[in-house]
């Protein structure tokens, strides 16, 4: 019988649906009941639990379903399928669409597939998708990447960047990306992780590092365990190679959400404002004796930027790394904002080489989803001392400086407290109308009067009967110069405030900010050669 | 019964230890107080428990992720 009679005859297109339901049964199935036991046992959901955990109820798109291998019978006729191992497709979080897809590890531990176009990964479809659709890329990252035995496969070795990362660089200017590091990741998933603007992994179930525990034990002779080597208290607490850490998958998939809520679809979009319960007009009284009169004694920034920002808007980012820099997303009156804040806490605040890394990462991506930046400062400067200098402050403060110069976002200086130095200085914005707001507990500087003193009248310190009192004596009348109202009538400082009603002036200005912001959306230029 | 190490977040030295070993202390409650860059860094309980080892004294410097003390829970 020829093609011709063959469609004629009834049930022709059934059969095809039907072998269509067969082929989706096996891409449903995975990497079958025994692979798939194997992963919940190890405390991880399989990729289709997680993108179901992730979206709206039946939200999921798919696209590559039937990717895979087929295997047939002598006839050619369908045996199986072994799923692709990577899941992909659109779905939407809280409404509004995403691309989504991540590795199936119960398929070959998720290595990755070679077929005529890649799924995932860095230039996957997956990419594809969310640069040509504009809309957020979420990675959720659970695979190993290229296996050696691929060669012998492919018949030749790869050079680096076959499948490169020309898209994954490019997503960065244009969508919110976000990866979840969902099991062990290392290779080219690792560094996918990486090119993300959140990056996410879970407490005891998932590690990332450039190689694992075999590579290093070949290279180095070191035994390690994977969880010493790559887990949260390595790669998020210390190396800050990943941004926030969960207890458990479904809490990382509520700060992905948290995360996402904040952000605008694309660069050419604003960013979502949220109806409001907590009056714009709210002056919160605690506010008033929140600073403790003595000046060595530190106070809690979070709960104080907490009084001022919508109720419960805030999500921090970066909660465990660069603590003197605390980082958090939030609103005012509805309105998505970059809230960079000192943590007197931690070194009384000085900016060290991590909280400087974290300060720029923050700025760049508040900058390029132009979500206006608020600073709350106290800080007393660069962090001293030969850690700091080893760990390069210097330069990664001055970078901090640079970053902070390159800002087209609106941005907003409060100063609750000390404001010193080139430190300082990475909290305005002077390209921006540079308005700085203070609490009367503001004080400033190029530098504190206590030290300050000591190095600029040594000789005449030395020379004194009582050096300690000459000292204090030098101390007391440089700091009759300092009280923040003989600077505001120099109009060196714009505004002092009563701290109650810094939660009606900050919504204010960020509700003025939303002219400029329209006028400015697109990619965000790029900058010279960053120090 | 849980052991918890309270661990310093600064470089820096004692200037008051606030709690004796033995004595009971609350989550949050400050055991003993840090200098570092001119500020007073209070040291607080993560945990309810009884302090059963204090491993500093007042003046002596303390480095980054020293254990401080002990707290049994």
């Amino acid at each position: 019988m020829s093609d011709r009679e063959l469609e004629d005859k009834p049930g022709f297109w059934a059969k095809k649906i039907s072998e269509l339901e067969k082929r989706r049964g096996h891409a449903a199935e995975m990497g079958g009941p025994d692979n798939i036991a194997r992963q919940h046992n190890n405390g991880r959901l399989t990729i289709r639990e997680r993108i179901a955990g992730l979206t709206d109820v039946e939200s999921f798109r798919e696209v590559g379903t039937l990717a895979g291998t087929g295997k047939y019978d002598e006839n050619l006729k369908l045996i199986s399928v072994t799923p692709a191992t990577y899941v992909a497709g659109s779905a939407r979080i809280n409404g509004r669409p995403v691309a989504i897809g991540g590795e199936d590890f119960t398929v070959r531990g998720g290595t990755s597939f070679g077929a005529q176009r890649r799924k995932g990964g860095q230039g996957g479809y997956i990419e594809d998708l969310a640069h040509h659709y504009k809309m957020p890329l979420v990675n959720l990252i659970d695979g190993a990447g290229g296996s050696v035995t691929s060669a012998k496969r492919r018949g030749f070795v790869v050079f680096p960047g076959v499948d490169g990362f020309e898209r994954s660089v490019e997503l960065l200017g244009e969508v919110p990306v976000v990866s979840a590091v969902l099991g062990t990741a290392a290779g080219g998933p690792a560094g996918r992780a990486i090119l993300s603007h959140f990056s996410i992994m879970v407490q005891g179930s998932s590690q990332i590092f450039a190689a694992g525990p075999p590579v290093v034990k070949r290279s180095l002779s070191q035994t390690i365990t994977k969880e010493d080597l790559g887990g949260p208290a390595v790669a998020v607490n210390k190396g800050g190679s990943i941004h926030n850490a969960a207890e458990t998958e479904e809490e990382a998939f509520e700060q992905i959400k948290k995360f996402l809520s904040f952000m605008p679809q694309n660069v050419w979009e604003m960013p979502p404002v949220l109806p409001v319960d907590d009056p714009v007009e709210r002056c919160e009284e605690a506010l008033l004796n929140i600073v403790p009169e003595k000046r060595t004694q530190s106070y809690d920034m979070k709960k104080l930027v907490g009084m001022v920002i919508d109720s419960d808007s805030g999500f921090e980012i970066r909660p465990t790394f660069g603590k003197a820099a605390i980082t958090m997303l939030a609103r005012l009156g509805g309105r998505p904002v970059g809230i960079v804040a000192n943590n007197p806490k931690v070194y009384g605040g000085a900016m060290d080489a991590d909280a400087a890394r974290k300060q720029i990462h923050f700025m760049e991506l508040c900058d390029t989803f132009h979500i206006p930046l608020v600073f709350f400062v106290d800080v007393p400067g660069f962090m001293v001392g030969l850690k700091a200098e080893l760990d390069g402050t210097l330069r990664e403060g001055m970078r901090a400086v640079y970053m902070a110069g390159q800002l087209k976002v609106p941005t907003l200086t409060l100063v609750i407290r000390k404001c010193y130095g080139m430190a300082g200085m990475a909290t305005c914005n002077k390209s921006d109308i540079d308005l700085k707001i203070a609490w009367p507990s503001g004080e400033w500087g190029s530098l504190p009067v206590e030290g300050g003193v000591a190095a600029a009248f040594r000789r005449e310190i030395q020379a004194a009967d009582d050096p300690k009192a000459k000292e204090k004596e030098l101390e007391a009348g440089l700091r009759a110069y300092s009280s923040p109202f003989r600077t505001a009538e120099a109009l060196a400082v714009e505004e002092i405030i009563d701290p109650r009603e810094t939660r009606p002036i900050l919504c204010e200005y960020i509700a003025l900010a939303e002219s400029r912001l329209k006028i400015g959306l697109g990619p965000r230029a790029k900058a010279g050669v960053a120090p | 019964m849980a052991t918890t190490e309270v661990l310093s977040e600064v470089i820096g030295s004692v200037w008051r230890v606030e709690k004796s070993q033995g004595d009971s202390v609350a989550e949050g409650e400050v055991i003993m107080i840090l200098e570092s860059m001119k500020m007073e860094i209070p040291v607080e309980a993560p945990v309810t428990g009884t302090l059963s080892e204090i491993k500093v004294a007042p003046e002596g410097s303390v480095d980054e992720d020293q254990v401080l003390c002990l707290i049994e829970s």
